[in-house]
């Protein structure tokens, strides 16, 4: 169970990204967090794992305060929460199996990462998390060569190296088109449902909310406006949320999004 | 030269402080002038400015050109009689006056006047200086093209000398009795494949006193190299050796063109002790003449060019080595990414960019002379100044890289609880490294070009073999020298082209 508390982020130049935040996750959950840009998801979801660190606040999980650990405790604990970008943050130059390979660089010793060297049970690991996205077969090309629907599947790939609890997912969907939208959020779910990972998920566009959030919370400068249920989103119309959201929310592609709800959606 | 000037709306509203025919004749006493008191200040300072500039260097094209005259009037006269360029320059400096007069009536009459023409006509005047100052002389370029013919062509087909036969002086000999016997000795026999000298007679007796003649002897040689010229020598009894003066000259012979040649020699004066004068003893004259000795072989030119050529090559590596090897440091203090976290760093920042940005604006050639004064003349002065060059230009590209890497991976790298070393192995140098490789290939190009004219300044390498043969007009030489060089930089394009491909 992740919990944060009275979490506060204020940045150097003064910009107040997070107004002492206060939430709860159970374990399982598909939380999914909306907002404008600029609204303070991508820090919030960056404090959870310490790529930012908090001004104020508690972040408990499973017990333990994530905002006071430092240097190895820190690093245990991040190889636990897996992370997904929305420009993928992939090293492009690199080939898809280091990349996917880098996941497991927290159960590495230094000595052996520095010459590339993996145990063969991650270069199993790694194959079977290529084969899982879909992937097998570009494994020894180079991250950039590949599409970007393909790179997000190595990003979680590279997540799902990490036999994480949790996966943080910032915007992963933001950079792809609609029907890649759905087929890296299915893959989310399933990880989901299947390994049972925690998922906390931003989100922009409203059908997507829908169709996959358990469990929603809004964010409107730096500070929690909107506390929903998986019930509750999907009875929400446009209106409804464009009030949480600010009047620039919008449905992903009219038609052709409610198409793929059901001819897509409704196989997963 | 900035004249064209958009009046603003308060200098349209304000009306000019003079008449215009008052702000004309203020510019007609100084330039400018007028259009300053009709209030377009900026107008009439860059007039004043550029007028004032002009006539100053049109007063020293005058006197540079007249340097003999003096009084005005005079250096005008032989000025404008010995330079076109200076008359085409009056006329538009006249020009330019008028037009600055007329101008300064417009602009008080809130007429309005174009200074695009004013502009363009600034611009002419300016590259007349130009042209004239920079003795540009494009009659000579055209008229005198020729003269670089026979350079030219040994430049560009300098291979005879990359070959040469080795040579050494034959000393042909005939023995000479003095004073004359019963019993000369027997002149040499004839030979069919050497050269040989005969004597007759072959004996005789010294001049008595210095600058006197002795007795004949006619010298007849055979086999000898056809026109090649030969000198005389004289051994004597003790193994002096001196050359045959004859009427205060050396004499030389040049065989004819079947190698034969006579000729007739006046035995020479030499102290002789007293107590010896009369003993008989034998003299010899010698024909020595400088002759080719077995094959062809490599000549010395071509050698030097070859162990210079890959001096230079090596010089051009070590400077590249070690500035990479120093840049790699640098350019971490020299990014501004990784300085910015507290004032003290970006201090260091600061220093290291300046510094770096000093030593980049001074070319290797300069460094080249200051670390010959230091460590004295050869490669290793040259290898200092490129590497010196080298670490700044090498320090700013690398730091520039470091700079531009995406931030994304490394926060990916982070997320997955790696530790800062593995952060740094699969996130930042993947990044950096195709940069650094393509900027230090570009930079070992620029050393190996760089260390092939070092040398011009005593930094080692080909191009002192080049400057010194130019100095001493052997452009055949200094063919190969370019050839080499040539030959080097177009190797190694190849191949700094092949390496940026694997790489980046």
């Amino acid at each position: 169970m992740l919990e944060v508390r009275h979490l506060t982020k204020i940045y150097d130049d003064g910009t107040v990204a997070l107004r002492d935040v206060n939430f709860i996750v159970p374990d399982g959950e598909f939380l999914v967090i909306i907002g404008l840009s600029g609204s303070g998801k991508s820090t919030l979801l960056r404090c959870i794992n310490r790529l930012i660190d908090p001004t104020e606040g508690e972040i408990i999980w499973d017990g333990v305060d994530l905002a006071k650990l430092e240097g190895t405790e820190l690093r245990m604990a991040r190889r636990k929460i897996g992370m997904v970008f929305q420009h993928f943050n992939l090293v492009r130059r690199s080939s898809v199996i280091t990349n996917v390979l880098a996941g497991r660089l927290g159960y590495t010793s230094s000595w052996q990462s520095l010459f590339g060297r993996f145990s063969d049970e991650d270069n199993a690991k790694a194959q079977h998390a290529l084969e899982r996205l879909g992937i097998e077969d570009q494994a020894h090309k180079r991250a950039d060569e590949l599409s970007g629907g393909q790179q997000q599947r190595v990003g979680v790939a590279r997540a799902l190296m990490q036999e994480p609890k949790m996966i943080l997912a910032d915007e992963p969907v933001a950079s792809l088109d609609p029907v890649l939208a759905h087929s890296i959020l299915q893959h989310l779910e399933l990880l989901n449902q299947e390994d049972k990972i925690t998922i906390l998920c931003s989100l922009h566009y409203l059908d997507l909310v829908q169709r996959y959030a358990t469990s929603v919370f809004g964010l409107r400068d730096g500070e929690i406006v909107y506390r929903g249920t998986r019930e509750e989103i999907r009875g929400m119309n446009d209106e409804e949320f464009k009030e949480i959201y600010g009047q620039e929310a919008e449905r992903v592609g009219g038609g052709l999004q409610g198409d793929l709800l059901t001819a897509n959606g409704g196989g997963a | 030269m900035r004249l064209s000037h958009t009046p603003t709306s308060s200098e349209d509203l304000k009306p000019s402080l003079v008449p215009p025919f008052l702000a004309a004749i203020l510019s007609l006493i100084i330039p400018g002038l007028g259009q300053i008191l009709a209030r377009t200040i900026r107008r009439g300072l860059l007039l004043l400015f550029s007028f004032a500039t002009i006539i100053g260097l049109l007063a020293w094209r005058f006197t540079e050109t007249a340097r003999r005259d003096t009084g005005l009037i005079n250096i005008v006269r032989k000025g404008l009689s010995l330079e076109p360029a200076l008359v085409v320059l009056s006329i538009l400096v006249i020009v330019f006056y008028i037009w600055n007069v007329v101008d300064a009536y417009a602009i008080a009459n809130r007429s309005g006047s174009n200074p695009a023409g004013l502009l363009f006509l600034v611009i002419i005047i300016f590259f007349m200086l130009g042209w004239q100052i920079g003795q540009i002389d494009v009659v000579a370029l055209i008229t005198q093209a020729d003269d670089a013919g026979p350079f030219l062509s040994s430049v560009l087909w300098p291979w005879e000398k990359s070959i040469e036969y080795p040579k050494d002086i034959v000393t042909t000999t005939a023995q000479i009795q003095i004073p004359c016997t019963e019993n000369p000795p027997a002149p040499s026999g004839a030979l069919e494949d050497a050269p040989y000298l005969l004597a007759d007679p072959t004996c005789g007796t010294l001049a008595e006193f210095e600058g006197a003649p002795g007795s004949t002897v006619t010298l007849t040689g055979h086999n000898f190299i056809p026109n090649t010229i030969a000198n005389i020598w004289w051994e004597d009894p003790i193994g002096n050796e001196f050359r045959q003066r004859q009427g205060g000259e050396y004499i030389k012979i040049t065989p004819d063109e079947r190698g034969a040649f006579q000729i007739d020699i006046e035995l020479p004066y030499r102290l002789v002790p007293a107590n010896i004068r009369d003993d008989t003893t034998i003299w010899e004259i010698q024909i020595r003449q400088v002759a080719s000795i077995g094959d062809w072989q490599f000549s010395t030119e071509l050698k030097l060019a070859i162990e210079k050529i890959i001096e230079t090559i090596f010089i051009g590596m070590m400077a590249t080595f070690f500035g990479i090897l120093l840049a790699l440091p640098v350019s971490f203090f020299a990014a501004r990414n990784l300085m910015s976290a507290s004032p003290i760093t970006l201090g260091i920042y600061f220093v290291t960019r300046t510094i770096l940005n000093i030593i980049r604006s001074i070319e290797p050639l300069i460094w080249a002379i200051i670390f010959v004064v230091i460590v004295g003349l050869g490669p290793f002065a040259g290898i200092m100044a490129l590497t010196v060059h080298s670490i700044a230009a090498l320090g700013k590209l690398y730091s520039e890289s470091i700079e531009s890497i995406d931030p994304g991976p490394i926060e990916a790298i982070q997320a997955t609880g790696a530790n800062w070393l593995q952060v740094v192995v699969y996130a930042v140098i993947p990044q950096i490294i195709p940069p650094f490789v393509s900027f230090t290939i570009y930079r070992w190009d620029i050393n190996i070009r760089m260390s092939t004219i070092i040398g011009f300044v005593g930094g080692g390498g080909i191009g002192f073999l080049l400057s010194q043969w130019i100095r001493l007009l052997d452009y055949k030489a200094a063919g190969i020298a370019v050839w080499f060089i040539a030959i080097t930089v177009a190797i190694l394009d190849f191949v700094s082209a092949e390496v940026r491909q694997r790489f980046v």
